[in-house]
């Protein structure tokens, strides 16, 4: 790690700390959670100027709670501890979470936050993704206390969020969802250690019929600089029954709603093919998984 | 300014000074000499610096050494005790998945932790489990097999 500016590291064990060190430092201060792409960061000469690394992993930030209303996820979780939660390994609905989970490889998933995933706002990573589809909403504290943001507002464009420089991200919500909900999340990249070329995830709530009720589809990993509500194709699902012919329709109707971006990992042709393909897919690994819920019930 | 810290490395308590922006793979081969841990990287793509951190594996080179207070570091030096080979390493010798060597320290930590989860593993999951190390020589083969070896002892 070079960061050649930084003069301290705080390790603060109050939320109260955090916020003075916050009005302190401005914009010379830099939350540390993981620290897994602080060299992410560094390599794209973002971090410049930054003095004070406050790392918040003391804050016992690390908790999570389930009721009716939803999973309360602390924002320094790990990858890790919300594999094991039982909500994230069993349930239909939180499919695309579980998902999403499994890309980084352990080293990552050991140390890498969900508050950090979510707050660098890089249009690369899987979560962003998942936790889109799913409703998912940011708790921020700040000196005046602490607020919710919808991950659409929150993320405001290329590793930029929308939080004040002298707020933190203290916790993710991700509300519950009604009976026969499912999602499911679908990545692809170049090898196992890679971020994504496109990443798609889908959240279905069917009624009695089995015709669908809600729809959330979201796509990132490139596709645009944050990830994007694919509207169009939502619009497409809802009412309607679960066939082949309609995962179709759904995944040629995403590519009206993206306008992606080409890189060294892909071109925008490239990833907007990819797109509807994995749009199909993810849509028949939902639909699969509600069955199967179904058939254990 | 240096931050003083206290941790436990190879289950000998450790009080240090470090600088704030100073990883724990530079503290570990700089001040403790333990070069068993390599540096491939230094920016979380290789694996090849990987210890346990709290028994879990991580990349050394993406801990900063100042968050390291009162937490437990163990590296490839921790895991013989004496002349005794831990049985992955032993494995790794007789199956010949070593040969560079640069990778293999990193790989063992690996799997280490994967093989304290995972007692019978497929080769499914070996794959998945070393993702996270890359290894320019061997050609995974008998990295796999040297670690199902293990698991079965
Ligand atoms: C080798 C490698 C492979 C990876 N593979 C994947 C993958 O497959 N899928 C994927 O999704 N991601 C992947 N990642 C990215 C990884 O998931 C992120 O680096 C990680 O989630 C960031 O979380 P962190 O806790 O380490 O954040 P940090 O590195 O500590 O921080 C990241 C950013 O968020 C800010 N921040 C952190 N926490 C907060 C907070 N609570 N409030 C406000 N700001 C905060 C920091 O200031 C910083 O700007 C990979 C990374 C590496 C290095
Ligand atoms: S040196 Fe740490 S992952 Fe490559
Ligand atoms: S043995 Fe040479 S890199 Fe693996």
């Amino acid at each position: 790690m070079s960061l050649t500016s930084v003069k301290e590291y705080f390790t603060p064990g109050g939320k109260q700390e955090v916020l003075e060190l916050l009005e302190k430092y401005g914009d010379s201060a830099l939350i540390v959670a993981g620290g897994s792409f602080v060299h992410g960061l560094d390599a794209r000469d973002l971090l410049f100027g930054i003095e004070a690394l406050i790392d918040i992993r003391n804050l016992a930030l690390n908790e999570v709670s389930s009721d009716s209303a939803g999973l309360s996820l602390g924002a320094t979780v790990t990858f890790s501890e919300l594999q094991q939660l039982n909500e994230i390994q069993s349930s239909a609905a939180f499919g695309a979470l579980r998902d999403a989970l499994k890309c980084p490889p352990v080293q990552i998933r050991n140390v890498a936050t969900i508050g950090g995933n979510i707050a660098a706002a890089c249009p690369y990573f899987d979560l962003p993704t998942a936790v889109m589809s799913l409703g998912g909403v940011v708790q921020a504290q700040g000196p005046a206390g602490s607020r919710e943001i919808g991950l659409q507002e929150f993320f405001a464009g290329l590793f930029q969020n929308t939080l004040e420089t002298n707020e933190f991200v203290s916790g993710i919500f991700i509300p519950a969802l009604p009976a026969r909900s499912s999602s499911a999340f679908i990545k692809l990249e170049t090898n196992a250690n890679d971020l994504a070329i496109v990443n798609v995830a889908v959240q279905l709530t069917l009624d009695e019929s089995g015709s669908c009720q809600e729809a959330r589809l979201v796509v990132g990993g490139g596709v645009a600089e944050t990830p994007v509500r694919a509207i169009a194709s939502e619009n497409l699902l809802r009412g309607r029954k679960m066939t082949d012919e309609l995962f179709k329709q759904a995944g040629a109707a995403v590519q009206s709603d993206l306008e992606p971006i080409s890189d060294h990992r892909a071109s925008a042709a490239y990833r907007s093919a990819t797109a509807k393909v994995l749009t199909e897919r993810a849509l028949r690994r939902a639909v699969a998984r509600l069955d199967q819920a179904q058939a254990s019930i | 300014m240096k931050k003083l810290v206290t941790l436990e490395i190879n289950g000998k308590l450790q009080e240090l000074a470090v600088e704030p922006s100073e990883s724990l793979l530079q503290i570990l081969r700089k001040q403790w000499n333990l070069i068993g841990t390599k540096r491939g990287c230094d920016s979380g793509g290789c694996g090849c610096c990987t210890v346990h951190l709290d028994g879990k594996a991580v990349y050394s080179c993406m801990v900063f050494a100042s968050s390291l207070d009162k937490h437990k570091v163990t590296t490839i030096e921790g895991l013989s005790s004496g002349n005794e080979l831990d049985p992955l390493q032993t494995a790794f010798i007789e199956e010949d998945a070593v040969q560079c060597g640069y990778c293999t320290c990193g790989m063992i930590m690996t799997a280490k932790e994967f093989l304290a989860k995972e007692d019978r593993p497929d080769e499914e999951q070996i794959r998945h489990a070393i993702a996270g190390n890359l290894c320019r020589c061997t050609g995974y083969q008998k990295i796999v097999k040297a670690i199902k070896v293990a698991a079965n002892r």
